[in-house]
Formats: C-alpha cells, structure tokens, sequence
C-alpha cells in the first residue's frame, strides 16, 4: 500500500509520541503496526525526519542504543505535539467521512 | 590586528566550512548507523548477508550517492533554518536583555536618546534643506540637458574681466538662427502684472519665448501651447497661458477658460492655455506667462537685456560644446548689434561674449552653496562629537561591566554573540534615537522653510537664476527619511563598535584575578577613551574657531555704515497700473500723492526714489564725459537713481560739495546730476567734478547735464560690498511711473503703515501698495543670511563645546574613581590635597592640549573653505584662533578639575575601604 501524501509526517509523528526513537526504531514500528501494510522509502522517512525538524516539530540528539552504539534519537516538541493532536483528528475525521461514503449503498442515507 | 574586518570575515567563512563539514560527517555517521542496523534486521528475517545488505540500500533508495545527496540537500536546507532561527531567538533575547537594561537606568537612556535626536535631527534638518536646495533635480523633464546660456559683458576697459548679462529680444533671434548645439533656446523674464478684474490684484509673471515649454519639457493640461512662430517678430498677438492656482482661482477651474480674456497691466490677453499644478515657470511664483513679443517694440530693441536665456542640448551633446558653439555665435550676435560706438567717447568697442553652463549649477548662487555646505559639515561634526560623547559613556560602562563579560567569555559564549550584545545596545539606543530625531527634522525644517527670504536673499545678491529652487521647497521627504536611517545605522556603528570590540577583547585573566580592580584591560580601555576625549576637543575647536570667524564677520557687516540713517523709515513700493497716467501727468500726480502723505499725522519727511538702498542692486547704464578728451575708456558705468530733493534729507545723506537739488531743478529747467563720493574718485579723481558736463544714457539724461553736487556714499547694492559709482537725478526732470515712498517719521515706523496706505487710497484706489517696510527691516534682510548661518554655526560650536566639556569630565571622573584607592593610599602617605589634584588635572590638561593642537591645525586647514563667507576677517585670525583655543582651554581645565577636587575631599580611609 502506497501512502497517501502529507501522511507520513503524522505517522511519524505518532510514533514518537510515547518516547523517542531512532531512524530504524521508527521505520520498524511503522512496518509492524501496519502489519507489513505500508511500504515507507528509508530514504523518504530520513527527509521527512529532516523537514519536521526545520518545522521545530521534532528535535534530534544524539544518544546511546540498548548495543551501546551510537545512535541520533529523534524526539516529538511542545508544537509537534500540538499538531499531532490537531492534525490527527482532523485526520480521522475526514477518515469517518471517506468510510461513511464510501461504505454507503444505494437506497441508504 | 592590522586588518580586523578581513580577519573576522575570513574567521566567519570558516566557521560556515566547518558547520557544512560537521553536518556531513553527522549525516554519514547516522545513514552507517541505519544501513547496519538494517542489514542485522533482515538478516535476523532469514537473508543472506548480501542479500540483506543489498535490500537495505535499496530501501534508502538506490543508487546510494543518489540517496545521500539528497538527504544532504535536505540535512543542510534544515540546518540553515534552525541556524537563523537561532540567531533569530538569540538576537530577540539580546534585544529583551538590552530593553530591560536601559530602564534601569533612565538618565543615561534619556541623555543619551535626547542627544542623538537632536544631533541627527539637526543633521536631517540641514541635509533636507542641501538637498532641496543643492542636490534635488530641477523639476523639469531631463533636467540634466538643460543650460543657462548667459551673455558676457566686458566689465570695465581698464580691468578686463566680463561679468554676466541678461539677454535682448533680438539678439536671443540672432542667437538661435545661428546656433548648432542645441536643440531648443527660449527667453524668459520675470515680472509682476496687475491682473485686473474687481479686485485688481499683483501677480507673477513670466515674459517667454515661443519653445519655452518645449524647452523645458513641460505640457499644458488644458488649451494649446502657444503657437511656435509666436516670437517670430514683435507685434504678437496678447495670449497667456495661466498657472493651474489661477485656473482654480479665477476661474474654478472651468474648461471654459480658455479664449477667455484678462486683463495684465491694462492690456486684454486671450487664454490659451492651462500650465500643470506642478509648474509655475522658472521663478517657481508665474501665475501666468506671455509672450516676449506682446512687449511694445520700444523694449525689444537689441540692448533692452532683460532676459534670461536657457536651452536644451541635443541629445549626445555637452555643455562643454555648447559653450564653444555659443561663443562663436556671440561674436556673429554681436557683430548683428554692436555697441552703439557714438554713444561713447572712444577706444575700441569691446565685443561682448557668452557663455553656457549647465542649469543646475546656477540653480543657487555661490555663496549659498558654501554656506550650506558649511553649516552642512559642522552639524555633521557636532553629531560626530556627539558620537564620541555616547562612545566614551558606553566605554566606562564596559570597563564596569567586564568582570562580567569576561564571566560569559571564560564559560564559551563567543565573541561575536557579545559583540552582538553590546552592539544590540549602540543600535537601540541610535534607533531610538532616530526616531524621536524625526520630531526634531519637523521642526528644522519647518524653520528652515519660515525662513525663506526671498527679499533678503535678493537683497544679498544670493537668488541663485531659478526661483523654482528655494527654500520654500525645503521638505521632509522620503529622501530624508532615508538619510536619517542611513546616518541613524552609521551613527550606531561609530559610538558602538569601539565599546563593543573594546569590552570583548580576550584578556579574561586579567579581569577575573583582579577583581574590581584596575587591570591591563582597563588600562588599555582608558587609553582609547583618552583618544576620544583628544577628538572631541579637537572637533569641538575647529567649529568654535570657525563660529568665531564667522560672528566677528557678522559684527563687521552689522557695524557697516549703509550711509544712511535707517531709523524711523517706512518704505513701500507703489506700481501705477499702466495705461492709467500719462507720463506726464506723473509729477503731478506724485505731488498730490506726497501732499496727501506729508499731512498725515506723525510724517517729518515723504521722498521718493526709485530703487531702495541695500536692494542688491539697482538700475545702471554708461556715462560719458561732454567737455573730456576722450580717454579714460569706454565703458563709464554709473548707478542712476532717481530722486526728489528732500530724499537726502529723509534718509539723511550727506552733503560732501556743491549743492542738493533744490525745487529749480524742475522740468524744462537745465539738468542737474548729483553724483556719489565713489564716483567722484573714480571718474574726478584729480579734479573738481561741480560744474562738469556730462551725459548718462537714460531718462533723457543723453542730452548732457551738470554735475552739481556730490553726496555720500550709500549701499544701494549688498551690504559687505563697497559701494559703486551713483549717480541722482530729479524725478521731476525725468518722471516715472513707479517709485519707492520713504517716510521719515516720530515714533515707530510701522505705526504710519496703516494711515499712510489710507492716504495712498485716496489719491490712487487702483493702485497696488506692496513691499511695505520698515529701513531697518531691510537692514536687517540685508545681513540676514550672513546673520542665519552664523547664529547656526555659532549654536553647533556652542552644542560641540558643551559635549565636548563633558566629555573631558566624564573621563576624568571615572578615572578619578577608578584610582580612588590610589589616591587614597597617597593621600595616606602624606601627599598633600593640594598635589594631588594637580596630579589629576595635570592629565586632564594634558588631554585638552593635545586636542587644542590638532583641532588649531585642522581648523587652519578647514577654515580656508570660509574664506568666501567673511567680511573683513582673515580665515587665519590669529587673534580669534588664540581667545577661542583659551577659552576651550578653560572650560576643559575646569571640566577636570571639578572631580579631581571631589577625590581629593574623601577621607584617606573612606577611600581605600571603597577600593
């Protein structure tokens, strides 16, 4: 399944919402909540890690992994939170509508 | 650090490389990280190493360098953002920091706003006045390819030299078929018309030849231009066009004005034409213009020279081949119209000349431009000495601030980001400065433009030959807007920079081992503001030797003797509209007017003359010699003035020989000339001139007339020039129609204005009364201009002098304070008060000297430029250079002594515990 455009920077986003990540922590995360669903470029992840960082969305430090190796972790700020929370209800709400439209059938509503 | 700006540039672009370098080797570092990371992954999901390998460089997206590039695209288009955003932040916070700063101490906040308002607020004043007056382009289409043409008339056979010359009808003809370098010549000649109607009123006016708007590029909005042989010979048909004030004013701007008739001087003029909002001829006042060619052919004649001629060159051409072109046809003008040879004696007429220069440049007289160029550089160097002031504050105020500083230096904050901090305080407080400045620039310039004193400027010779050019256009505009932003910025940098690098400068061990203490840095900081002390005490000498030239000219003018008793006169000018009396009926329409004047209450004495003293010159022509073997040249120029007897005795000239003009000295009676005391020595230097014949070309004085007394001399012309050959004549041996009424009376003169205008009335209701003024007003507009820029130069050098006094205090006082423990443990050791505030005003003094030599040199050197604005004072007075030196000397002396005394006051102990 290919992603809608503008999806990803939610996406990402979200995963970071309960703790801080690096970039193959992320690219997993995704590729097991899908269940193997979505097909995200590495490459395209690392863009748009780089855009919500000049958006001030996410802020990136270098860190320590679990190996102990050196690693650059990327976390969620105050105004990608904001968004987030903005962005994905707007998000499931047009998702509700699309479903409700779709989902319909002559004769009904 | 012989070449700081480079090093710092060059130190910067490094910085910059290795930022790039960093953010690769980051990229790279995290991309190994990932690639790894992947490749254990998929191995764990069962791919051979290759395999694993090949899949995760597949997934960053292939091929690798492809990948790479881009994500460093991305990477350094977010590093730039994050870094501006940062300095961004930074600067906000520098700018809170600096804020709050300067409300804890509002004196110094205030001081220092209030002075630099004033000094860029005076320097926006002045410039706005340059600029209208000196730099603003001419407000005609492509100015830069107009020119003044002027005729060159040989001044004096004796002398040589020419001088310039208006221009007559047909010479202007003979000039323009004849010329080849530009593309369009026109005349024109300002005057004022009675425009008549219920209320006949005194207008302005121009006398053009038909291109004269071609020439200028100027279109009418409404009607017609006039028709282009208009000029072609005299006799032309009386058309006008009129200004858009006269459209809207006598018309209510209906387009049926045009072919409307009006009426100027009695004559019907046809309006032709409307002239757009913005022009109003080059006097800059014409409500209306006419053509050359509607003048009675007895003011056409080839030397009528009333006229200005100016031209447009060809496109491509220069001023400097117009010039060339325009003096090989004067001579074919000249030849056209020669010098009526029997009118003179003898000798070789000497051809006349002309010359071509470009529009601009005659757009002021000289004069004025040095003036305002003058008053332009000291308000310049009074902001600068003001700057100096502002530098040395902030400089103390660093040196206290640098136990500080070099805390944020030794803990990793850079350089740069302090400088940007000190600086950040320079540029709000210039800004803020800059600001309240506009409120001041207001107020100079709406000065400035009050003051426009078009008589007075007149009446010192300094109206440049465009009117349209004057200090009425003198305007707060974007220009000046962007003047005072530029000067707000420079003036920020100059007090700012210096503290700033100053305070920084990375001698942080010396600060923090030393404690509050006076250490190297300090030292060093005290070096630069005992520099700046040197500078301003220099600055400040130059202007107030230059003030004290100018006020000791000043003196010299207004203790001139005029030669005359200004006191208790009232001049006012009357214009009998033509057509209305004879020429002839002039004296005795004048008798009734003087009888009528002399029974009004308060009036000793009613003359009449034609032209007023201190006029900037008044009417002249040639005198020859009846009974004189024709010798002494050809060119004899006399002032002619004409007068009533009891002239002399209204304005109280003096009789040096011979008689005055009596009541026999009337017309058909033999004529009688009263000639000046400089026209005495010049013409009669070796002889008595009573009795001698002689004819004056003018008011029928050609038929010969008697020499029969001589008078003083009076400044007809400027007031620091000296006074020329005069001649008088009776107004009852030669009437005209429009003359000067003096009024000697008791009390304050201008207590008759309203009886006399009464008086006036009655004999003569049609008749404008204009140009009412007291003798001494006019004395006054005679020194005016000398008087504006000497008071404002002499307020500059007051303001320098003042800064600069508490410049030399401000420095001693914290060096007093700094050294307190010093002075202590001398005065512990049994120093005596006495020496110890010698010792400090030693230094003091030490400062102001040096400042005294360099500013007495520079001020040798700068003084030359003032040489034309004195009178009778040379610009290497060395009188003026020894007083004003002393007494800046004084005053600096004092300004060191005043804490040097207060340190010497504190008890020993007191002192060492406050070190």
């Amino acid at each position: 399944m290919r992603l809608l455009k503008g999806t990803l920077d939610i996406l990402v986003l979200k995963t970071l919402s309960w703790s801080a990540k690096h970039g193959v922590e992320i690219i997993t995360w995704l590729e097991e909540r899908s269940g193997g669903q979505l097909a995200v470029d590495d490459g395209a992840l690392y863009q748009a890690l780089h855009r919500l960082e000049e958006r001030g969305m996410v802020a990136a430090d270098w860190g320590v992994t679990a190996n102990n190796r050196r690693a650059r972790y990327y976390r969620l700020t105050a105004t990608g939170r904001t968004y987030l929370r903005a962005e994905s209800s707007s998000l499931m709400n047009y998702a509700q509508t699309l479903l409700t439209i779709l989902g319909s059938r002559p004769g009904h509503g | 650090m012989g070449d700081p700006i480079r090093a710092g540039v060059r130190r910067l672009f490094r910085l910059a490389v290795r930022r790039d370098a960093d953010l690769r080797e980051e990229l790279d570092d995290e991309l190994r990280f990932h690639l790894e990371e992947r490749t254990a992954q998929f191995i764990a999901r069962g791919l051979s190493p290759e395999a694993a390998r090949r899949e995760a460089l597949q997934r960053l997206g292939a091929p690798y360098e492809v990948a790479r590039a881009q994500l460093l695209r991305s990477a350094r288009r977010k590093d730039r953002h994050l870094a501006l955003g940062e300095w961004w932040s930074g600067a906000s916070l520098d700018l809170r920091q600096t804020i709050r700063g300067l409300a804890q101490r509002p004196l110094f906040t205030s001081v220092a706003v209030v002075t630099l308002a004033l000094g860029i607020g005076a320097n926006t004043s002045i410039f706005s006045a340059v600029d209208a007056l000196l730099l603003r382009s001419l407000p005609f289409n492509h100015p830069a390819a107009l020119v003044d043409i002027a005729q060159m008339a040989p001044l004096d056979a004796t002398q040589g030299g020419s001088q310039d010359a208006p221009w007559s009808y047909p010479k202007f003809m003979t000039f323009r078929a004849a010329q080849r370098s530009l593309a369009d010549v026109a005349l024109d000649q300002s005057e004022w018309l009675i425009l008549g109607g219920q209320q006949p009123e005194r207008i302005s006016g121009e006398r053009v030849s038909a291109r004269f708007l071609t020439t200028l590029g100027v279109p009418v909005v409404l009607g017609h231009d006039f028709p282009a042989d208009m000029d072609a010979h005299p006799g032309a048909a009386p058309v006008a066009l009129i200004s858009n004030s006269l459209w809207q004013r006598r018309f209510n701007a209906r387009p049926d004005a045009i072919g409307a008739l009006i009426r100027l001087d009695s004559v019907a003029y046809q309006v032709i034409g409307v002239l757009p909002s913005s022009f109003r001829g080059l006097s800059g006042t014409a409500d209306v213009l006419v053509p050359v060619t509607a003048l009675r052919d007895a003011d056409l004649g080839p030397w009528d020279l009333t006229f200005a001629m100016i031209g447009r060159l060809k496109p491509g051409g220069t001023v400097a081949d117009a010039d060339r072109d325009a003096q090989r046809v004067a001579a074919i003008v000249y030849q056209a119209s020669p010098m009526n040879a029997q009118a003179l004696t003898t000798g070789p007429a000497m051809p006349w000349s002309a010359a071509v220069t470009s529009l601009n440049s005659v757009r002021v007289a000289s004069a004025m431009r040095t003036s305002l160029l003058v008053l332009f550089a000291a308000v310049a160097l009074v902001l600068l000495i003001a700057c100096v002031n502002l530098a040395n504050l902030l400089l103390g105020r660093a040196a206290v601030r640098r136990q500080e500083i070099a805390i944020r230096l030794a803990i990793g904050a850079g350089r740069g980001r302090l400088v940007r901090l000190l600086l950040c305080e320079s540029l709000v407080l210039a800004g803020l400065g800059g600001i309240a400045s506009m409120a001041v620039a207001l107020v100079g310039t709406r000065l400035l433009q009050r003051l426009n004193p078009a008589n007075a400027l007149a009446a010192q010779g300094l109206n440049g030959k465009l009117g349209v050019v004057g200090f009425d256009t003198i305007r707060l505009d974007p220009r000046a807007f962007g003047f005072t932003l530029v000067v707000t910025l420079v003036v920020a940098l100059l007090f700012g920079l210096m503290p700033a690098l100053q305070a920084t400068r990375p001698a942080l061990t010396h600060a923090l081992t030393e404690g509050g203490a006076a250490g190297r840095t300090s030292l060093r900081m005290g070096a630069s503001r005992r520099m700046l002390v040197v500078a301003e005490v220099a600055l400040a000498l130059i202007l107030l030797i230059g003030s004290g030239l100018m006020l000791q000219s000043l003196q010299h003018i207004i203790a001139v003797d005029p030669g005359f008793r200004s006191a208790d006169l009232l001049t006012m000018r009357l214009t009998v509209v033509p057509g209305s009396h004879s020429r002839e009926s002039m004296p005795g329409f004048y008798d009734e007017l003087t009888q009528k004047l002399a029974a009004v209450p308060g009036v000793d004495h009613v003359a009449l003359g034609d032209c007023p003293p201190l006029n900037g010159g008044c009417n002249g022509t040639i005198m020859t010699f009846v009974d004189r073997p024709a010798s002494i040249g050809n060119n004899a120029m006399i002032g002619v003035h004409w007068v009533t007897p009891n002239w002399f005795a209204a304005l109280q000239v003096p009789l040096r020989r011979g008689r005055m003009f009596n009541a026999d000295d009337r017309a058909g009676a033999p004529r009688s000339v009263l000639i000046n005391e400089a026209a005495a020595q010049k013409y009669w230097p070796h002889e008595n001139p009573i009795g001698s014949k002689i004819r004056i070309y003018q008011g029928g004085f050609d038929q010969g007339a008697t020499v029969v007394g001589v008078v003083g001399n009076v400044r007809f012309g400027l007031i620091d020039s000296t006074a020329a050959p005069d001649a008088f004549i009776p107004f009852a041996q030669s009437p005209r129609a429009d003359m000067v009424i003096f009024l000697r009376g008791r009390g304050h003169p201008s207590a008759l204005i309203s009886s006399a205008r009464r008086a006036i009335h009655d004999v003569a209701p049609d008749d404008p009364v204009y140009d009412v003024e007291t003798m001494d007003q006019r004395v006054d507009q005679a020194s005016g201009q000398a008087r504006f820029s000497t008071l404002l130069l002499a307020a500059f050098a007051g303001v320098a002098m003042l800064l600069a006094v508490i410049g030399v205090y401000g420095v001693m006082a914290f060096g007093v304070a700094q050294r307190q423990r010093e002075i202590g443990i001398r005065m512990a050791l049994g120093a005596e008060q006495r020496g110890v505030v010698s010792m400090i005003v030693a230094e003091g003094v030490r400062l102001v000297l040096w400042g005294i030599g360099l500013g007495g040199v520079a001020a040798l050197l700068l003084t030359r430029y003032l040489a034309g604005q004195l009178y009778d004072v040379r610009p290497a007075d060395p009188a003026t250079y020894l007083f004003v030196s002393i007494g800046l000397f004084l005053a600096a002396a004092a300004a060191s002594w005043l804490p040097a005394r207060r340190a010497s006051r504190i008890a020993p102990t007191e002192a060492l515990r406050r070190g």
